[in-house]
């Protein structure tokens, strides 16, 4: 497909954006971090989309595009490209977190047990219409203040895969060999070959887009894969980004940034197989259908839609929503062209009359034809 | 009073400690440092690998704005990064690690260091005594 510029429509360009601004209200550094400060859920996934853990670009991001999340997203990346890479920081474990949110829907007993954390998973899904009305219960309501609990919550929970290792019940790992961080393979440095290595598959999934990771994820669940998904484990949690001190050479903590992980497992022949996603923020659908999608796509001979060619290549959020809204762009002369051929195979099967008559019409007329054809060489 | 702290150590409390107050402090102590040199006050880019715990693999998660200030006074030099955008509060940072690396004003640096750990260590005991009022205990029947 052969692409040609077109010009014109700069005034029509200016006073169509003036219109988009003017038909909402204008962003202000208040709305922005309340959007910050209210939607800490919607603000991580367009973090983690982004690439960029920045809360208070991804919520200017957000209000700046009107809460189109692909807009917000993109705003995100480009701010992204115009800054350097300082430094790499030290690799995060669990160990190294401070958890707010542990589950398991595998075991009920686990080691060290089971946080809900915050979550509305067992909450009723009824709009509180109060709020509406102004009635909304006051933040010093006794009802709506967590009563904390005497001791504080452990910071480190052992993972259930170890738990699962020291049983047999899924492979053994080996200790992970000491990596300088710049050599980790890099989805946004590194051309993508299949098959990915898995540290740029696992890349691919903390940044993919959330809707695609789950439509392809559904259709596993649905019976299109060959796995039957359940969470092993799933963390919310804090963590410190650690970097060096270019003097001292010590490391030290540039501060906390949000992160999340899932692992999920299915039947294998004789142990469990697990599949594994992690991003920046908290967003627990990608979690688990991204875990659900790396089993599928570690399987021998997947379903078409859930090998890894398809699955990275169609949930990356910018190529795909930019690829799908380009087309509402000037096509004109491609377009075009592709008009005059089409004039040109009903002039050849149809005739230069037919040109400009109802396609139906045509076809119908084109039958008759064929039809009196028939008639006339059945009665000579 | 001797240094208790690590620059590391004082500046990991530091980062998360409210920006008005690291940049007070730093402020109070410019006077005593003299003429300062910025080899670098910028925003910037931090990747932050993770690894997986099904296999081992290490991979980049995504990456984090971050600011960053590299200063120079009387033959030393100081640093500071946060997360963030914020290169005034960087700066902060890096002008409270450069009087720790000359021993300027190491006794009040080191006390607000100090109530800052506490203050941080408190909001996470409370954090983690909300979280443990969730804990669960699943039964099946």
């Amino acid at each position: 497909m052969a692409y040609v510029a077109t010009k014109g429509g700069e005034k029509a360009i200016q006073e169509s954006e003036k219109l988009y601004h003017q038909l909402k209200k204008p962003v202000t550094p208040e709305f922005v971090q309340e959007i910050m400060d209210t939607m800490p859920y919607l603000v991580d996934r367009v973090m983690g989309e982004g690439s960029l853990y920045a809360p208070e670009l991804a919520a200017l991001a957000l209000a700046q595009s009107g809460g189109d999340l692909y807009e917000a997203v993109l705003l995100l990346r480009a701010y992204r490209s115009t800054q350097p890479r300082l430094a790499y920081a030290k690799p995060i474990t669990v160990d190294d977190m401070l958890t707010l949110r542990r589950i398991s829907a595998a075991f009920k007993d686990i080691p060290g047990g089971q946080v809900l954390g915050p979550s509305l998973d067992y909450s009723h899904r009824i709009l509180d219409l109060n709020i509406l009305d102004g009635i909304a219960a006051s933040e010093d309501d006794e009802d709506t203040q967590v009563e904390a609990a005497e001791k504080p919550a452990a910071t480190r929970y052992p993972l259930v895969a170890d738990w699962l290792r020291q049983q047999g019940m899924i492979a053994a790992i080996d200790v992970p060999e000491e990596i300088d961080a710049a050599d980790i393979p890099d989805v946004t440095r590194d051309p993508v070959m299949m098959p990915a290595p898995r540290a740029h598959r696992l890349q691919a999934l903390a940044r993919a887009d959330t809707g695609g990771v789950l439509a392809l994820g559904y259709a596993s669940m649905r019976g299109y894969g060959f796995i039957h998904p359940t969470v092993n484990e799933l963390r919310l949690a804090y963590a410190d980004v650690q970097v060096k001190h270019p003097v001292t050479g010590e490391p030290f903590s540039a501060g906390r940034v949000r992160v999340s992980q899932a692992e999920v497992v299915t039947k294998g022949k004789s142990t469990y197989k697990i599949g594994f996603t992690a991003t920046m923020g908290w967003n627990e659908v990608k979690l688990i259908a991204g875990a659900t999608l790396d089993m599928e796509m570690s399987q021998a001979d997947p379903h078409p839609a859930l090998n890894e060619d398809f699955v990275l290549y169609h949930t990356e959020p910018i190529e795909s929503s930019g690829f799908c809204i380009h087309f509402k762009l000037p096509h004109y002369v491609t377009f075009s062209s592709g008009m005059d051929n089409m004039r040109k195979v009903i002039n050849v099967l149809y005739g230069a009359a037919a040109a400009g008559k109802d396609a139906d019409d045509r076809e119908v007329e084109a039958e008759e034809s064929k039809t009196s054809e028939v008639v006339t060489k059945d009665t000579m | 009073m001797p240094q208790t702290r690590s620059r590391a150590d004082a500046l990991s409390v530091l980062t998360k400690a409210p920006a008005p107050i690291v940049k007070a402090l730093a402020d109070s102590l410019l006077d005593e440092l003299g003429d300062i040199r910025v080899l670098k006050n910028q925003t910037g880019l931090v990747m932050l690998p993770y690894t997986d715990s099904a296999q081992g693999t290490t991979f980049h998660l995504g990456e984090i704005l971050v600011a960053e200030a590299h200063i120079e006074a009387q033959g030393q030099e100081g640093y500071g990064m946060v997360v963030g955008r914020d290169v005034v509060q960087a700066m902060a940072l890096a002008v409270i690690d450069l009087a720790l690396a000359l021993g300027h004003q190491t006794a009040t640096i080191i006390q607000l260091v100090d109530e800052q750990q506490q203050q941080q260590a408190a909001d996470d005991d409370h954090l983690l005594k909300m979280v443990e009022s969730t804990r669960v205990e699943m039964e099946t029947f």
